[in-house]
């Protein structure tokens, strides 16, 4: 039996701000990806759901080149969450409701069924958003992500403006919904505790590239390149 | 019969410019050659324009309201797109947006003769509704970019939860045209109360009834409202598309 199909791979990707990208993804995985600001992390979860694209290379999602896939079908399959929540005006559930309307799939029963997964009371879906602290917000655009039954999950340094009541909250909802509701996560952290907590495997970063990457507890307490080394000591 | 203003009396607004000069030395402002320069450059051009049209209503109707149409429209379709540089094809689009509304305007004043193809009618009627519109449109335009600007993550996460650009859109669209339309939907809720409208007031002193007068207003005011409106929409709906890539991805606009 032949080795499992990753869920996304990429293959020597490049762009203005990437080079010599690599990877592979299996099911199941938390990614966390490390690195010094500039180093090309958000700039690369931009690519796996076509926010951008690369100038060169191939990102393959479950063996297809993500170019063959229609865009909405793509970016609906491969969600995503920002550090800055990007709540749409109205209430609650016009926010939970936007992706599968686009698709013609929203049922009102779900909206309850979503809070409960970031843990949020079922009456918080007539609020306006704009009534939520930061922490709710954030968990909103969470479940607003997830409302469109996502298989991968990019999480743009979810938690940097949070406090540690609502990091704590998220990253136990990332460790649940794995494999449960989705199949893999790729996370942009400033953190490299929280990379620890959650990364199965981690990717470090640097200078518009993977310098190195593996098992994050080896990879973080028995770093190989001089460049990692120096910034965990950061 | 029209009142008359002599050249004596207006002489005497003389007065009316030495006011403001005087506040701006009293207060060390420096604006007093500003204030001379713009006071006579205004003069000149009334007189100037006053000419023209004197001309132009001499002329056959159709000869006359086309030249004048024609420069109103290229004028005011070039200051509308100067607020949207950076925008692909803003001047030809805005010159066309502009054209379509004065012809759905003039249509209806001429189908349903609210006035007549005269160019004493025509010309200062288009002139108000292609002025509005010129304003209306650079508004849009300037709102248009600074809202792309400031809703880049609003956008980009919609559109990351599988929305075409014309959807993930509509969240600033809305904004947009209902900040075109607000100050029209406010200026008809008091109009009259507070000051009575230009038009109104230029017809009242040329000797009209001020009964005759308001429908002059009303028919003028509403079509503004209308131009104002459609303008609002048209920037919106049309250029939207700019903001994005054939890839459905967000690109910046800059301006040149």
């Amino acid at each position: 039996m032949g080795s499992p199909i990753p869920v996304l791979k990429a293959s020597n990707v490049q762009s203005d701000f990437l080079r010599n990208i690599d990877f592979k993804v299996s099911e199941g995985e938390i990614i966390t990806l490390i690195g010094p600001s500039g180093a090309g992390k958000s700039s690369l979860l931009k690519l796996l759901n076509r926010l951008a694209d690369p100038e060169s290379g191939q990102i393959f999602f479950y063996n297809k080149n993500i170019k063959e896939y229609k865009i909405e079908q793509l970016r609906k399959r491969i969600g995503m969450v920002f550090q800055s929540s990007s709540l749409f005006e109205g209430t609650v559930e016009d926010n939970l409701k936007f992706g599968p309307s686009l698709f013609n799939e929203w049922k009102h029963e779900e909206g309850e069924k979503l809070l409960e997964i970031v843990k949020l009371p079922s009456d918080f879906l007539s609020k306006d958003v704009r009534e939520l602290s930061g922490g709710e917000q954030q968990r909103v655009a969470f479940a607003r992500t997830l409302a469109n039954r996502p298989e991968v999950l990019l999480l743009d340094e979810v938690t940097s403006a949070l406090d540690v009541k609502n990091v704590e909250v998220i990253e136990q909802f990332i460790k649940g919904i794995v494999s449960r509701e989705v199949k893999a996560v790729l996370m942009v952290t400033h953190d490299i505790k929280q990379a620890k907590r959650l990364g199965d495997r981690t990717f470090f970063m640097c200078n518009r590239e993977i310098v190195e990457q593996g098992d994050t507890r080896r990879l973080l307490t028995d770093p190989q390149s001089r460049r990692l080394q120096a910034f965990l000591k950061e | 019969m029209a009142p008359e203003i002599s050249n004596l009396s207006m002489f005497f607004l003389i007065f009316f410019v030495l006011i403001p000069v005087s506040l701006s030395y009293l207060y060390s402002l420096g604006l007093s050659g500003s204030i001379l320069w713009s006071s006579f450059r205004g003069i000149v051009q009334l007189f100037l324009i006053g000419y023209i049209l004197t001309y132009l209503f001499s002329l056959e109707p159709l000869t006359g309201i086309t030249i004048m149409l024609t420069v109103m429209i290229l004028v005011a379709a070039f200051h509308a797109s100067k607020k949207g540089a950076g925008i692909p094809y803003v001047r030809p689009i805005t010159l066309c947006i502009i054209v379509i509304i004065e012809i759905f305007v003039l249509a209806i004043w001429l189908g349903f003769q609210m006035i007549s193809f005269q160019p004493d009618q025509v010309i200062p009627m288009s002139g108000m509704v292609l002025g509005n519109s010129m304003v209306a449109i650079g508004l849009a335009l300037e709102r248009m970019k600074s809202e792309f600007k400031e809703g880049e993550g609003k956008i980009t996460a919609a559109l990351a939860l599988g929305a075409k650009p014309e959807q993930a859109s509509k969240i600033l669209v809305r904004k947009i045209v209902k900040a075109s339309m607000i100050p029209n939907v406010d200026g008809l809720k008091t109009i009259g109360l507070v000051q009575l409208p230009g038009m109104m007031t230029g017809l009242i002193l040329g000797g009209v009834a001020p009964i005759e007068a308001i429908r002059f207003q009303i028919v003028i005011s509403l079509s503004i409202f209308a131009s104002v409106s459609l303008s609002a929409m048209f920037v919106t709906i049309i250029f939207y598309r700019f903001f994005f890539n054939e890839n459905q991805q967000m690109i910046k606009i800059e301006e040149n």
